[in-house]
This record gives structure tokens, sequence and C-alpha cells, in this order.
């Protein structure tokens, strides 16, 4: 149980370290995805929305959080835009979403958005295409407008399905894919995410394929950050519950090097996740010391 | 003094800054409790207000007596009721001084209250950035017996419960907004309490998602021997009923009698050890 294992740290703490084994990350799936359901439900019922868009790649994100949304708030109120291009077009992709939003009773749309792309590319007058990151940006913050004009026009609330592991380490594109209203899955790390999604039925071709965000052919997250994500999540876990580099990269049997790059991509990359900054002038100040529900 | 009486749990959600709406609903469920018979009625921590409100708190907070404990203390004469509920409370003496406090009213008028002694800041909780913590723990003479009352956190420091018990609390009532992965402290806490205390103990936690945090409701009463007597649901709202008989107390009190075997001289060196940590 969450909450017993919580207990047994807290006391066991004080005389040793938190041993970093895959079961730290285990969970009362039933109970994870009913908190979730609850929250999604919670939030749509308060801010009087008349459903939920969201991207779907076809990938387990973006599966799992339209599956969730549609068990909380019914398949007809949730809207799947599937928004694929052509270089980085996958049939297999786009068929998986399209089974998950069969088996979950959601409403999908597709829209190819190689053509709006292409413009932006043009227009651009410092384009470079082998810059493949900035090129891929574009791709995700264009998803993000079709995806809110969906929303403003239909009067309905924008899903987000970034997970913990890839928010951490800032995996992900400001502006981009993080954005949205809700985060229903951001507090699980990936491999959490692989659990909750077989635990609500995401069929297993999808849970077992290699992550990628597809922002170029052939992107893998796992190569690009040179760490398979079980390793990935233990050492986030590690750093969540204040451990030091070496005492991860030990108990993993991994090069304290490798663990320090991933810390120092954590704390580097706040500014994607905290995102409104200004200096202190005034009485009180956005995103410093104004502090306002945020479910008002 | 009442040796037997009927304690309502008033599990509620509240509408967060909006007094009017949650006055609204405490009316409703004390004309309810009060159909069935009920004594005492209880809410959860800041029912007034909801928990999460940040910086309205300000904005929220009253002196008591104040214009809501008076709307309460209407409600308990017209239904011959003891209410404990939970509020933001403003300092009579300053402008912005702010206790997180549980109000008890009776069929006469307003009774006393209590101050949260400790005041989570850690995890999500950032509760000292906005309250003053209270030095006093409460137990009050009722026609219903002697209340004592405490606030959520405070379950996890003995000392407080301990102290209403010795000023001579039969009862004690913790008001409570506890997220849910903090349930199973809870759970074991206030069955360790009340046995340790041979009293009885009444918890009462909210329900509803507050930015983002869940409150897992689970409201009980919990007899001197540490047997729940009832318990609310999790996560919905709910109002339960119960018999508090305080002739149950006795027989405890002599099986396992804690309060006699009480050994003030260790406390003393409690004291020197926790400056000292």
């Amino acid at each position: 149980m969450f909450v017993l294992k919580y207990l047994y740290y807290s006391i066991k703490n004080e005389a040793t370290t938190l041993e970093l084994k895959p079961s730290v990350l285990d969970l009362d799936w039933a109970e994870v995805a009913s908190k979730i359901k609850r929250f999604i439900k919670d939030y749509v019922s308060k801010t009087r929305a008349k459903g939920i868009v969201l991207g779907m790649s076809g990938g387990i994100d973006s599966s799992t959080a339209a599956a969730l949304s549609a068990l909380a708030i019914g398949g007809d109120k949730v809207l799947g835009l599937i928004l694929p291009e052509k270089e980085t077009y996958n049939k297999k992709d786009v068929e998986h979403a399209k089974l998950v939003a069969k088996n979950f009773g959601i409403k999908t749309e597709t829209v190819d958005i190689t053509s709006t792309l292409e413009n932006f590319y043009n227009s651009i007058p410092i384009f470079n295409p082998l810059d493949k990151v900035c090129k891929g940006n574009i791709k995700a913050r264009t998803r993000m407008i079709y995806i809110y004009y969906y929303a403003n026009k239909l009067g309905m609330l924008v899903c987000g399905s970034s997970d913990k592991s890839e928010t951490m380490i800032g995996y992900f594109t400001k502006w981009g894919d993080v954005a949205a209203d809700i985060h229903p899955i951001m507090d699980l790390y990936k491999t959490q995410v692989q659990k909750l999604a077989k635990h609500i039925g995401i069929p297993d071709e999808i849970i077992e394929k290699p992550p990628s965000p597809t922002l170029w052919p052939e992107q893998s997250a796992e190569k690009e950050l040179g760490i398979k994500y079980e390793n990935l999540d233990l050492i986030l876990y590690g750093f969540e519950h204040f451990m030091k580099t070496e005492e991860i990269a030990s108990q993993l049997g991994i090069n304290e090097t490798l663990v320090k790059q991933i810390k120092q991509r954590w704390l580097s990359t706040e500014h994607k996740r905290r995102i409104l900054l200004t200096p202190k002038l005034e009485y009180r100040t956005i995103g410093a010391d104004f502090r306002l529900p945020r479910d008002y | 003094m009442k040796e037997k009486f009927k304690i309502a749990l008033a599990q509620i959600g509240c509408k967060r800054a909006d007094k009017k709406e949650n006055l609204k609903k405490i009316e409703n469920f004390v004309e309810k409790a009060k159909n069935q018979s009920a004594d005492l009625i209880v809410f959860p921590e800041l029912s007034l207000t909801g928990y999460v409100v940040r910086d309205q708190i300000y904005e929220l907070a009253e002196t008591i007596p104040g214009p809501s404990t008076q709307v309460i203390e209407k409600i308990a004469e017209k239904t011959q009721m003891y209410i404990v509920f939970g509020m933001p409370e403003l300092s009579e003496k300053t402008q912005a001084t702010i206790y997180n406090t549980a109000v008890l009213v009776g069929p006469k008028g307003y009774i006393g209250k209590y101050r949260k002694m400790y005041l989570p800041t850690h995890s999500v909780f950032e509760e000292k950035r906005y309250f003053r913590p209270g030095y006093q723990a409460v137990a009050f003479d009722t026609e219903i017996g002697k209340i004592g009352l405490i606030i959520c956190y405070d379950i996890f420091f003995p000392e407080v419960s301990r102290l209403t018990r010795l000023k001579g609390a039969q009862l004690i009532v913790c008001i409570s907004a506890s997220p849910a992965v903090r349930k199973t402290f809870f759970e074991i806490l206030t069955a360790a309490r009340a046995i340790e205390n041979t009293a009885f103990l009444a918890y009462i936690n909210l329900v509803g998602i507050e930015n983002g945090l869940q409150f897992w409701g689970g409201s009980r009463l919990i007899a001197p021997n540490g047997k729940v007597l009832a318990k609310a649901k999790y996560d919905e709202e709910d109002l339960v009923m119960c018999d508090v008989n305080y002739s149950d107390i006795k027989p405890i009190e002599t099986f396992v009698p804690t309060l006699k075997d009480l050994r003030p001289e260790l406390f003393d060196a409690l004291k020197k050890s926790a400056e000292n940590i």
C-alpha cells in the first residue's frame, strides 16, 4: 500500500537509506485510477467545461490520459485530436490512437498539420531544417494551437498527457505538448504510467512500444536520453526522496556522472515548469507571492 | 449532565471562499441531524471557508464572536444543538493575525474556541505562512459532557490530546482537512489517541478536491477502547449518527489505566530532550 510504504520508509530512514528497487514505484493502481478520475471529473465540473480535448498520438501517455478522461466523464464528452504530419507519419500510431478511442468511446477528429508546418518553415527567415529540436518544437506548439482552438470553440478543457519522468527532466516543449489545463498523470513516472495503463485496459502493443515524442523520424526517447526508463525513474525517485547522487549511482550500479547529468537536467529546467518570472517590484507579485487557489 | 447523547459527524465538502454557501450547507446538515435527534454535530476544519483559500484568507477571516459565529449561534439556538465547526479567526488586537480555530457553540450561544497549535508547513501545507499557532489546550463543560477540541495535525502530537484529557475532556473532537495520502496515519492515530487517553474521539474530515488535494473523508467516532463505533464514507459527503455513552469510559479506564499510570516526572525529561533533537 502506498501510504504504508511511506510510513515504513520514514521510520526506517533515520537508520538507513531508501532502497532503490523497482517495487518502490508500485502503487495501488485501482486507487490511483480512482483518484485521477475524481480529479478530472471535479475539475471539469468546477470549471463548467463541456468536456475535454486532448491530442492523441497513439503513444502510452496520451492513450492513458484519454482513457482516464473517458472513464471520468464519459467518452462522448472527450474529443481526441489526431494530428499527424508527413515527416513523422506512422500508420501504426494513428491506428493505436483510433483503437484506444474506439475502446473507450472517445470521439476523434484527424487533421493533417503538414501544410501548416510547411508554412511556418517557409516563413521564418532564419529557419534551419537541420536544427531538429527547434523544428520539432514548432510541431509540438502547432499541435497545441489546434488543440486549444477546439477547446475554445467547443467550451472544453485541454487535458495534458505529460508524465513525471519527462516533466522532471524537461523532456518536453515549453508552451507545446505540456500546455494544458490539467495534467492527470503528471505525478506518475513513465514506468508507473505503464502499469496504470495496463490496469485500465490500454492494449499491450501500445504499452510495449518504445516511447517517442515523434518530433522527428525514428526519434526514441530512451536513445536520446541515453538511459532506460526503468533506471531513469528510479534515479528521479531518488531525487524526489532527497537522495544524494552517489547513493543513487552506487545502489543502481550506474556511473555517477550520468546520475549527475540527469540531476542537472532536472534542476536546470524549472523554467519550463514554472513559467511566469518577473522582477519583484511591488506589494504582491505574479508568480512570486500572489498565492491563490488554482481551481477557484 | 447527560451521560449518553447522540453525535452527528457532518462530513461535508466546502465551496471555497464562499462563507454564505457554506453556512447554508452547515444549517442544512444541522437540520438533518436534528431530525435524527442529534445533540452535537461536528463539521471539518475550516469548514466555513474551505481549506485551500491561500491569500484569500485575509479577506475571509473573522473575529470570534463575529458575523459567522452569530449565524451559527442562531442555528444552535433554533435547533437546541451543540455545533463544532472550523474557521479562520482574525485576532481582535491586530489587523492581519489569523488563527486556524475550532469553535463550539451550544443552545445557549457561544461556548468557546480552540486555536490549532501544530500548523503543518511542509509538503503541500503552508499553514505557518498564514496562521499564528495557539497556545492553550481546551476542554469545555457542557450539558453533554466535557468536550475537548483539537485540529488535524495536532493528532500527531499526543501531548495535545493528553492535555485536553487532563483538563477533563471525555470526548475529544478532532476536526480535520486531511488529504488522501495521509489516510493511514489518521486511521491509526485517531484510534491511538482514544485508547491512550481512555476517551471518546470524534474525527471529522473534509471531502472534495481543492487545488489538486483530495480530502478523503472517513470521519469516525472511536470508543475509549479503540473500537470504531461509526464511520463515514471515504471521499463523499456523508452524515453519520452515533451514540456516545460516557459510562463506557470507566470500565476501560479500569482495564487499561493509562491516566492512573501517568508519570509526571517524565515530562520534564521530555521537555529537555525535545529542545535538543
